[in-house]
């Protein structure tokens, strides 16, 4: 048989189109709310710099958590499935980008917002206005890395019967099937590569649209 | 890795026509210069006069397009840079000490580098130290950054002088410091320098400088030599303009006898006033932190002395108060003559003095050794 | 119900795991961060090769050493390897590279070859960045070893493992709150390490 009909083979055996569907499903909706979560933190932190010391310390220590335990942690309460998947990825997620948006915020150079005062804004204005999006490239920077912890936290969803390519991978192992390892290993790889390479296109267009530097 | 000696004493430095581009800009033009065994040759010019260019062409810092360099006959290209470079001493203006060793692993790192034995370095370097007037004891384990700009620039010469060269390469080092304590620093290299008697080349752009330390002073320009020679010899007999302008000869000393006092003196700056009950240990730290060597020392209103920090570096053994060490000095009025000023605390070899308009001190005068030369 | 010995077995392997990587990453990082030093090209590509392995989910890293290498310890340190050498590499890369070129300048006038830089300005000057990645590497290290269980490679991941085939909470945490703690304990002494290392100069 030729490659190309090994792989097709693989594909439907393994429901791989349904998987990656499944993946990228998870993948979207854990994102989203990281996102959410994290820039309200970081914005949170921002106006409140007294807590932004422990908040940021607390968050330090859930990153340091294997994936796989902090998952397990959470089963008692989530259960099998999509649930503890997803909660696991906020969970990494949130460090990055609100890190990431209170250091963006703190950056904004003093004169803008002076200027922004000055013309007449109100600080809720001036905070949509001016510094967050001054704060977005930087934003962007955090959402990438989340997106890369995102990605490999649903991959291992496959272990608690979340569905995703992480099953394809669980499955491949357990039977000893080289070809559907790597198959299965290879797309999961170029999707995540795939999607941080746009990320970063991303990344690099804001910078050149709101960066100062 | 030990290098051999190249050369013991320095016979002579000759540079016969050097010269160095960039693109197309000259660097340096054609350059004649021969430096005498035993002197202190100074560099001076403006910007972009190639005076450092010269200086790191001898050792090779910076290699030149045509001619060549000798040290005693021998051709600077045909020797290692590295082993050409340990027969050398070198101080520049503002790095001069790695910031991650402590003061006593700085001074010591070329000789540990050839090799030499843990005790022949801390030997040495307990030499040096108390050659550059810094107690061992306290400096020895100091890092760069807990050392006042005058202390460092010492060490940076204390450093230099670890291998014992023949030469010394010396880059505006005291180019970062305020004027105060680069012309106490001026007055003590000359000590230094006659007890040393070695070889040096030093460049600077400050003229004064230059006629105090200088045997003969080489002025350039725009890449080229313009004038070589001892320092009466520029002031009096300038070979064009540009030369008698850098030297001021017109301005300065042709109104000297109408100078005042107070066209002289340095502002005096709340940093230097202490008070005489301190203890002369916090002194130092004091001093050390305002990156100061001067201390004017005041009882409530009333003015006690002068102390410098070499002074109370003897305070590990004695306790001792500001007011006890304190010595007095000449006191004069801001529209009092330069003249008469300089020579009287020329008389009584003193060379700070304090400048009061009634109660209050508003300047500090120091002797301008060069006016001296000239009174 | 898992025996402690077990725990303390698999906690041992996984100690074993992680520590035998991050010294076998740091051999091979050093030299290649040095190495990237002097060839443009080098540096050029490795960094880009480690930025696309960073990418990649561990489990699929994990996974695909199967078919490569297949099973058991050292396919497991490879991929933990793949995952560990960037932070390192990169941040040793930028340690060496980093330094005032004034003070460069300065110690070739006073006479030191090249490699008598590098080892005694350069590498002083990368301690505190070298130290900051390789604890970043350990935690990395720590969390892909639990998954390497999975290729056969014994530790904390075995026993979760067994924890979610039988779907039984208590061995669940039995792997999971050892490897936690292991990491943290990793945090904590790397974080004490990098202190010591980083001179007053560099601090704040």
């Amino acid at each position: 048989m030729s490659t190309l009909q090994i792989i097709a083979n693989v594909w439907d055996k393994h429901l791989m189109t349904m998987r990656t569907i499944e993946h990228l499903q998870m993948f979207s909706i854990a994102l989203l709310l990281s996102i959410i979560i994290g820039v309200t933190v970081g914005v949170f932190i921002y106006m409140k710099p007294k807590t932004a010391n422990t908040v940021l310390n607390f968050l330090n220590i859930v990153e340091t958590i294997p994936d796989l335990a902090l998952i397990v942690l959470l089963l008692p309460i989530l259960k099998l499935g999509a649930g503890p998947t997803i909660a696991a990825c906020v969970l990494y997620s949130i460090l990055p980008i609100a890190r990431n948006t209170y250091t963006g915020l703190k950056g904004v150079d003093e004169q803008y917002t002076y200027v922004a005062h000055a013309i007449g804004m109100s600080p809720r204005e001036a905070l949509f206005k001016v510094r967050i999006p001054m704060s977005l490239p930087l934003i962007a920077g955090g959402i990438r890395i989340a997106l890369v912890f995102c990605m490999g936290v649903v991959t291992l969803g496959g272990l608690v019967a979340a569905g995703g390519l992480g099953t394809v991978l669980q499955n491949g192992i357990q039977l000893y099937q080289k070809d559907v390892i790597l198959i299965a290993g290879l797309w999961t790889g170029l999707l995540a590569v795939f999607l941080d390479g746009f990320a970063g296109i991303v990344e690099k267009k804001l910078h050149e649209r709101y960066g100062t530097w | 890795m030990q290098s051999k000696r190249l050369f013991d004493r320095i016979d002579s430095i000759q540079f016969k026509g050097v010269t160095k581009k960039y693109g197309s800009v000259f660097a340096v033009k054609d350059l004649d210069l021969e430096i005498q065994g035993g002197e202190l040759l100074i560099l001076i010019g403006p910007s972009g006069s190639g005076k450092t260019t010269a200086l790191r062409m001898m050792n090779r810092m910076i290699e030149q397009d045509s001619g060549t360099v000798t040290i005693n006959g021998l051709d600077t290209r045909e020797v290692d840079p590295v082993r050409l470079r340990r027969n050398m001493g070198y101080v520049i203006q503002n790095i001069g000490l790695f910031p991650h060793m402590t003061i006593g692993e700085n001074i010591g790192l070329v000789p540990k580098l050839e090799g030499w034995d843990k005790n022949r370095i801390e030997k040495r370097v307990r030499e040096l130290l108390d050659f550059v007037s810094l107690p061992p004891e306290m400096f020895m384990n100091r890092y760069p950054r807990q050392l006042s700009g005058g202390q460092q620039q010492r060490i940076g010469l204390a450093r230099a002088m670890a291998m014992d060269p023949p030469l010394f390469l010396m880059d505006e080092p005291f180019g970062a410091l305020d004027p105060i304590l680069r012309k106490q620093l001026q007055k003590e290299f000359v000590k230094i320098k006659n007890e040393i008697n070695r070889t040096i080349v030093f460049v600077t752009h400050d003229i004064e400088e230059a006629l105090i330390l200088g045997d003969r002073i080489a002025i350039m320009d725009q890449a080229k030599l313009v004038q070589v020679g001892p320092p009466e010899e520029l002031i009096f007999n300038p070979v064009n303009d540009l030369v008698a302008d850098i030297v001021d000869a017109k301005r300065k000393f042709k109104h000297m006898d109408t100078l005042n006092v107070k066209d002289l003196m340095s502002p005096f700056e709340e940093k230097y006033a202490f008070d005489g009950k301190m203890e002369a240990c916090d002194a130092v730290e004091e001093m050390t932190s305002k990156d100061i060597e001067n201390a004017f020392v005041f009882d409530g209103e009333e003015f006690l002395g002068h102390v410098t920090m070499i002074d109370l570096m003897k305070c590990r053994t004695k306790a001792q108060k500001l007011a006890d060490i304190a010595r007095p000095v000449k006191n004069f009025q801001p529209l009092d003559s330069v003249a008469l000023a300089l020579s009287e605390m020329k008389k009584s070899k003193e060379h700070l003095a304090i400048v009061m308009d009634s109660k209050h001190p508003i300047g500090i005068l120091v002797s301008d050794e060069v006016l001296l030369k000239l009174i | 119900m898992v025996i402690l010995e077990t725990v303390l077995e698999a906690t041992w392997e996984h100690i074993v795991l992680v520590y035998t990587t991050l010294f076998v990453s740091i051999a091979v990082s050093i030299p290649l961060a040095f190495a990237a030093l002097y060839s443009k090209k080098l540096e050029f590509v490795v960094m880009k090769f480690a930025n696309l392995v960073q990418a990649v989910p561990s489990f699929a890293v994990v996974a695909i050493m199967v078919p490569l290498l297949g099973i058991g310890f050292t396919p497991a340190v490879v991929a933990i390897m793949l995952r560990a050498l960037l932070p390192i590499i990169k941040n040793t890369y930028i340690g060496l590279s980093n330094v005032d070129p004034a003070l460069i300048d300065y110690a070739e006038g006073i006479g030191l070859s090249q490699w008598q830089i590098n080892i005694h300005i350069r590498l002083p000057n990368a301690y505190p960045a070298m130290f900051a990645g390789i604890k970043f590497a350990g935690i990395l290290a720590n969390s892909v070893a639990v998954l390497t269980a999975f290729i056969g490679s014994g530790g904390l991941g075995e026993i979760i493992f067994q924890g979610l085939i039988g779907y039984n909470t208590s061995t669940l945490l039995a792997g999971a709150i050892p490897a936690i703690m292991l990491a943290i304990l990793i945090d904590l002494s790397f974080t004490m390490i990098e202190k010591k290392v980083t001179p007053g100069y560099m601090k704040g």
